[in-house]
């Protein structure tokens, strides 16, 4: 119907003469590159509004915005044409004038006082520009504000091998490497701690000193209790699982080592470059470190090559940039070797947990116990929260009768944990599930029915108090198990070839903005302003990282003026141009930035649509906006171009502008540690992997994965998969071959690529990326996150199948072929077999009471199906708490209904003597009991 | 990371590379020969036994022949994977590293691989966080790391694959320097101390590689170790090849396992030599687990790939009967 | 005690001519005896698009095509490829018109961050050249020695089979959605994005 518009009308002047003393004021142009306007694509447009595209999940607050742009299309990221032609400048691609190359002198000890350094031989080294060291910055600073624990280098002591002593800038590199070895110290050596269970005891010389909040003499940076529920539920468990993992510390990987540029204007501003996901924080350490305001700093984003949460500490090295360059009035460039990664590595904690579940005989989860002692390296960095998130994240999305979680986190001598992609939660995530999965097989039913049976509808609130909007965790465990064939697999492979399923769930956005209060400050605000050509400028500092964050607030606003994406220019990179942004973490960027840019554009909407009011008369609701043409809902010839549209809303004020924001809403509740983990919605994901098991080598090879994620709406359903795929990718290597290993002398042995093996094409299965749209009510377009929750299952879901295969579960983590082969060995001997290839496969065996209870799950299932869906299109709107299930009423708190109903954040004095290996940081009193108590 | 500095040197004959290999050697210079680059490259950016000299053998034309009875150093390993050189060598040269690194690697780099230890393929800081070892920083008087207090004997790995399958193909490298040239079994090149490597003398490089006859007649399977199917060294290697019905014929090799490839002439002697049968086989397989001996530095344990060794074995011999 | 001793990184190393053909181009530049021709086409040459990730040989972010193969920039000694003619990320658009197998890589997912990706693309580019009907074997192996974080090398490997359709005449070039100017220059009386006032 709308076809052959033409955006703009012939020229208004016929006779193409120029009338005398008038300028000539052609018809303003259309935008974009074609001049035809295109229709609107239904497909794309919800059925809600009278589109065609469906909408299962029910019907959204954003329906009436779209306009079937470009939202749920697949879409190139908007800079890709920057990367594919090399344009895309990373770190070490910014190459300033006059630059000179910086170097950092590393501690090759564990841990040291240092009791002098002399630097005056480094400063006599012709080429030498400038030195620092620890005296130059006696700031400390740190990603969170209760943790500040760093320095730009070591102020009194060095805390691991590879831990920054002092820095050089020089004419070049050569010159640079020359003079760190003319650095004279002098060091008093400490009795390093390397084994995290020994960071629970006392030290004469604890890593870092908390004064009166030190925990005893230990090394524990934090601890945490958390029970919930009614415990006695736990006891004469019909069915109990018991796990206890090893997981080996993994790194990010990425393929861009870090790298900053420091260069102080002649302005005396500080511009520094460096390929961050979080700038805003940096820009507050630099400001703290360097003791300048935050006003005379500018961040500027480089391109980041992968981060994965290895790009979003503040990092030491970017204070010594800038230091070096104050101090020598030239700019400083400082890349890392890739050997420097692997020493300021953030990756994922090494962790030793236990998992402990139990059910009762119809198969309900009646508790989770989790202990996770997680070992934090040198520094804080994120580790406060990831001592919460490896507890509190693995409950949802079951319904648990209780759950019961001890956690420390222990400071070691050796390069710090931090957070990586699926941040605290993978570890235990991968415990629970394959406890389940233990469970399963001991009740001898399915474990995905098992699973299907126990899950949190929709609307409804954890056993921890998470308050769950979307859920489309049952439609992703039901299409794994179509799309995998599972029925016809599971338990029914050969000897060697197994199949199994793993869960996984993750918050869209850290409902805690760290560094404010989120009552008072927003947690993401965009920019947007249109000039009178009509192109949109966004501002936001939303950090691309690859993900596509960029090409996300692009589309959002693309879709709400129906403009081509072409016509969006995102402006991301600089601290000066783009309003605070929290940065790429926790998940938070596609569900935060984008709804704050929504917001932004709706109100450059409501003035185009104003404007045309003015000049059709007819009154916005029976305008339709479309490509660069507003148009009259009943006869399209009626209407405006965009830029005449513009043009109008520009008569009074030049450039429109605009800003949105986004502020989660209040949710939550009151206990100590509440906030961790609380998010404004989550996404879950159900895998299953297929694996093949050479039994006698014990290489374990993942043939196929079906991987379904939640993602509430995929805004570009390309980078969604990708996503997808790309977590697959990253799972598996943890969960095969990828560790971070410390050898006898408590170095760091494989600090490279080749020793840290990352997975190569080889590896990588066939992933079936499966998308599930549950439609967030307070996503953007419905969107959630999808660039970390779809790690999580993974790793269950091969350990699971490698048990499918061998019959043999695997607690240590990295399946390397050593472990398997060891397990196989152990189980060949005691069952005297002659070879591993005569193992038995591991069968179902089922009595007339498994069978029973699997049709009792399969009916449950089949009815809490039917509940969910009525919950998820908003047809029952009554209360779901966690406990439901057990038969409590949701209407009255559940601590009137149960006595003994546990909410604690501590333990009580009875428990103290049965805590596991975290939970004996418990035991310990901080200095300040201790001196009252004296 | 940077290049520590030294100086390059072009010869374009092999005559040229020796007189330039005996002029530096009369000078008192030290130097090393460098083809492909990626082996010595890699370790000369850790700063690893570095030299004021290289010598490239790379502007050398016609020592980079491929044929099925003589491969000169020069040959990229990627020109033997499609080549018409026996399916064993062209299998193995194609399991080495990634395709990238064998489009510059070459046969004489990796029959010269340097032995390598993860106490010892480190930069330079990291080794001086350990005080060196003894063989990274030879003069240092360091201690080996991996057994401390032992002999002075270095136990680096040796980790190449082509070896091995040119063992059990009877070949003989062709050694040359200013002293002349010298032909013997590739199994003899080899010398069991990590540091020395071979029986290469200061000056000399290794021209080519010779096959007899009949080694195209040879049926043989190599079987290798490795925890991802690119870029990794082998954790353990085996070679077996026979000419067809003849039991006397059989030769097994070794790689990844200790110091140098090793050809296990007496085993299969005593072993297969009496009849060949799942038994036996298993025999042989368990005779050789007792003969080798890896230690702990390479990626996976040296129990579980002494074990694992029977499993290539009798994979290798169960692919060729 | 732990050692102190260094090998010297000065003095540098002699320098001498170095000429080679970069990107079709005749380069000329002073380099040291020594120099790694990664180090030379990032620092020297200019040619940023080629990435340092590891610098060991197993990343593959420095791949760079030399006479025709996919080689690795990093472990390659500038001295040994001189006259060589050497292609970087940057030389594979013909001026403002990407080569398919960029085009390809936006319009497929094969890039994400961008880091791993110049060097993908000549890997895929040398195989395609060479043989513009690989089989899914052919493609894993041809970048088996190029790591990539972020993709899981899925979309990768559908890039390169689109390119290659391209590349066997079955398919058109795709320019990716987010070209900002498939048609620089459109017929007709609207040139669009013309403010007002803006004569003509």
């Amino acid at each position: 119907m709308s076809a052959g518009y033409r955006q703009q009308p012939n020229s208004a002047r016929k006779d193409g003469k120029r009338v005398a003393g008038k300028q000539v004021f052609p018809p303003p142009g259309s935008g974009g590159s074609d001049p035809v306007m295109k229709e609107r694509d239904l497909n794309f447009i919800p059925e809600s509004v009278g589109g065609k595209e469906p909408q299962p999940a029910g019907s959204h607050i954003h329906d009436r915005i779209r306009t079937g742009t470009v939202i749920g299309k697949p879409l190139p990221l908007v800079d890709s044409n920057a990367k594919v032609t090399g344009q895309a400048w990373y770190g070490d691609d910014v190459r300033l004038a006059n630059e000179s190359i910086g170097k950092i002198l590393r501690s090759p000890h564990h841990y040291a006082k240092i009791i002098s350094i002399d630097t005056s031989k480094v400063e006599a080294l012709p080429g030498v520009i400038a030195v620092a060291t620890g005296a130059d910055s006696p700031h400390s600073f740190g990603v969170l504000p209760v943790t500040k624990d760093e320095h730009a280098m070591a102020v009194e002591k060095v805390r691991h091998m590879g831990d920054l002593v002092a820095c050089v800038s020089a004419v070049d590199e050569a010159t640079a490497i020359e003079a760190l070895g003319l650095f004279e110290i002098e060091w008093e050596l400490l009795e390093p701690v390397f084994d995290p269970k020994k960071g629970l005891e006392d030290h004469d010389d604890p890593i870092h000193w908390r004064g009166k909040y030190h925990l005893a003499k230990t090394n524990v940076q934090k601890r945490v209790f958390q029970e919930f529920g009614d415990r006695s539920l736990v006891e004469n468990p019909f069915s109990s699982s018991h796990g206890k993992w090893t997981m080996a510390g993994v790194h990010h990987g990425f393929t861009e080592p870090h790298a900053v540029v420091a260069h102080w204007d002649p302005n005396g501003r500080l511009q520094l470059y460096t390929p961050q996901q979080v700038p805003h924080y940096t820009h507050r350490a630099l400001s703290t470190v360097l003791d300048v305001p935050m006003h005379q700093i500018n961040v500027i984003r480089t391109f980041v090559g992968g981060g994965f949460g290895g790009k979003s500490d503040p990092f030491p090295h970017e204070m010594c940039a800038a230091i070096l360059a104050r101090k020598s009035g030239r700019p400083v460039r400082i890349t890392f070797d890739r050997e420097e990664v692997y020493w300021i590595n953030r990756g994922r904690h090494p962790s030793n947990i236990e998992v402990k579940m139990t059910a009762d005989d119809e198969g309900r989860i009646s508790g989770f116990d989790i202990d996770a002692l997680i070992d934090g390296g040198g520094f804080a960095s994120f580790g406060h929260v990831t001592s919460y998130y490896n507890g509190v994240l693995a409950t949802a999305p079951y319904e648990l009768g209780s759950f019961h979680y001890t956690g420390a986190r222990v400071w070691t001598n050796k390069p710090a944990s931090g957070a990586m992609r699926g941040h605290g939660a993978v570890n235990t995530r991968c415990a629970v599930e394959v406890g389940l999965d233990e469970m399963a097989e001991e009740m001898n039913v399915d474990p995905i029915d098992l699973r299907l049976a126990n899950l949190l509808p929709p609307h409804s609130r954890t056993i921890t108090g998470f308050r769950i909007t979307s859920n489309g965790m049952r439609e992703a465990l039901e299409r794994v198990r179509e799309g995998s064939n599972w029925d016809e697999k599971f338990r029914k492979l050969p000897l060697g070839k197994g199949i199994g399923i793993g869960c996984g769930f993750f918050i869209s956005g850290s409902g805690l903005p760290i560094h404010w209060d989120p009552n008072r400050f927003p947690h993401a605000t965009v920019h947007i302003q249109v000039d009178m050509d009509g192109g949109v400028t966004v501002h936001t500092g939303a950090a691309d990282i690859g993900q596509g964050s960029t090409t996300a607030v692009a589309q959002v606003v693309s879709e709400v003026l129906a403009l081509p994406i072409e016509m969006i220019h995102v402006r991301s990179h600089e601290s000066d141009t783009s309003p605070v942004d929290l940065g790429s973490y926790s998940s938070r960027v596609t569900f935060m930035n984008a709804n704050a840019a929504i917001r932004a554009a709706l109100d450059i909407r409501e003035k185009l649509l104003d404007a045309a009011w003015d000049i059709l008369g007819y009154h916005p609701n029976t305008l339709i906006i479309n490509d660069r043409r507003i148009y009259y809902k009943h006869d399209p010839a009626i209407g405006v171009s965009y830029l005449q549209a513009l043009h109008k809303a520009q008569e009074d004020k030049g450039a429109l502008i605009s800003s949105g924001s986004y502020r989660s809403p209040p949710m939550g509740g009151v206990h100590k540690g509440a906030a961790a983990g609380l998010a404004p919605a989550y996404s879950f994901s159900a895998y299953v992997a297929e694996v093949d098991v050479d039994i006698e080598l014990g290489l374990i090879k993942c043939t196929n994965v079906w991987a379904a994620h939640d993602c509430g709406k995929a805004l570009n359903p390309l980078a969604v998969k990708g996503q997808i795929i790309g977590s697959c990718h990253m799972g598996l290597g943890q969960v095969l071959s990828e560790k971070m290993v410390y050898g006898r002398t408590g170095h760091l042995q494989n600090a490279n690529l080749l020793e840290y093996k990352i997975p190569s094409i080889h590896e990588m299965p066939h992933v079936e990326p499966i998308i599930v749209e549950s439609s967030d009510p307070e996503g953007p377009f419905g969107a959630k996150e999808a660039g970390e929750g779809p790690l999580l299952p993974i790793l269950p879901a091969v350990v699971n199948a490698v048990y499918d295969a061998i019959g043999i579960r695997y607690n240590d983590l990295p399946l390397t072929p050593d472990i398997i082969f060891k397990g196989v060995e152990k189980k060949r001997k005691k069952l005297k077999l002659e070879e591993a290839t005569e193992l038995p496969s591991p069968r179902f065996t089922h009595g007339p009471k498994s069978i029973e209870l699997q049709k009792s799950l399969m009916k449950r299932s089949q009815e809490h199906k039917k509940r969910d869906l009525a919950r998820q299109k908003t047809e029952d709107t009554s209360p779901y708490v966690n406990g439901v299930l057990f038969g409590f009423d949701p209407n009255i708190p559940l601590e009137d209904q149960v006595e003994g109903w546990r909410m604690a954040t501590e333990p009580d004095p009875e428990q103290l003597a049965e805590l596991g290996l975290a939970g004996r940081a418990w035991l310990k009193k901080e200095q300040r009991q201790m001196e009252s108590e004296k | 990371m940077l290049m520590p500095p030294f100086i390059l040197h072009h010869p374009s004959t092999v005559e040229e590379a020796c007189k330039i290999s005996a002029e530096l050697i009369k000078k008192g210079e030290d130097f090393d020969w460098v083809s492909g680059g990626t082996d010595l490259l890699a370790n000369y950016k850790w700063r690893i036994n570095t030299k004021p000299h290289v010598i490239s053998l790379s502007n050398i034309p016609g020592i980079d022949s491929v044929s099925n009875l003589e491969i000169g150093c020069m040959a990229r390993l990627s020109s033997l994977e499609g080549s018409n050189v026996h399916p064993m060598i062209a299998e193995a040269a194609g399991k080495v590293a990634s395709s990238l690194i064998r489009k510059s690697a070459t046969l004489g780099g990796n029959l010269c691989l340097d032995t390598r230890c993860f106490w010892y393929n480190q930069s330079e800081d990291w080794r001086r966080s350990i005080d060196w070892c003894h063989k990274a920083d030879c003069g240092t008087g360091s201690d080996c790391r991996v057994i401390p207090n032992q002999n002075t004997l270095c136990v680096a790995t040796y980790q190449g694959d082509i070896a091995p399958v040119l063992m059990v193909l009877g070949a003989s490298v062709h050694l040359i320097g200013p002293n002349g040239e010298r032909v013997m079994p590739l199994s003899e090149f080899y010398q069991l101390d990590g540091m020395k490597k071979n029986v290469l003398e200061k000056g000399e490089f290794l021209l080519k590689v010779t096959l007899p006859k009949d080694s195209m007649k040879r049926i043989g399977s190599y079987q290798k170790l490795r925890v991802r199917d690119s870029w990794d060294f082998p954790e353990a290697g085996v070679a077996v090849s026979w000419l067809e019905g003849d039991k006397g014929s059989i030769k097994v090799a070794t790689t990844a396992l200790e110091s140098i490839p090793r050809e296990h002439k007496e085993e299969v002697s005593q072993i297969i030599a009496e009849g060949w049968d799942d038994k036996s086989v298993k025999a042989l397989a368990g005779a050789i687990r007792k003969s080798v001996k890896p230690v702990n530095n390479t990626a996976l344990p040296p129990n579980y790939r002494r074990s694992v060794v029977q499993v290539l074995v009798k994979r290798a011999f169960s692919q060729i009967k | 005690m732990v050692g102190t001793e260094y090998v010297p990184m000065t003095p540098k190393a002699a320098k001498e001519i170095w000429s080679a053909k970069v990107n079709g181009e005749s380069v000329e530049e002073l380099i040291t005896s020594n120099a790694i021709l990664l180090d030379v086409l990032r620092d020297q040459v200019g040619t940023l698009g080629v990435k340092r990730g590891c610098d060991l040989g197993t990343c593959g972010c420095c791949t760079v095509i030399i006479d025709g193969d996919a080689r690795l920039s990093c472990l390659c000694l500038a001295g040994q490829v001189a006259g060589s003619e050497i292609t970087t990320v940057e030389g594979l658009s013909e001026g403002a018109h990407l080569a398919p197998i960029q085009s390809c890589f936006a319009e497929h997912g094969g890039s994400q961050c961008g880091f791993c990706t110049p060097g993908f693309l000549l890997s895929a580019q040398a195989l395609l050249t060479e043989n513009d009907s690989p089989s899914d074997k052919e493609i894993s192996c041809a970048i088996e020695g190029n790591l990539c974080r972020c993709t899981g090398y899925q979309q990768i490997v559908d890039s390169i089979k689109a390119a290659a359709e391209i590349h066997r005449g079955e398919a058109e070039p795709v320019q990716p959605a987010s070209n900002p100017h498939p048609n620089p220059h459109p017929e007709g009386p609207d040139q669009p994005s013309m403010p007002p006032g803006h004569a003509r």
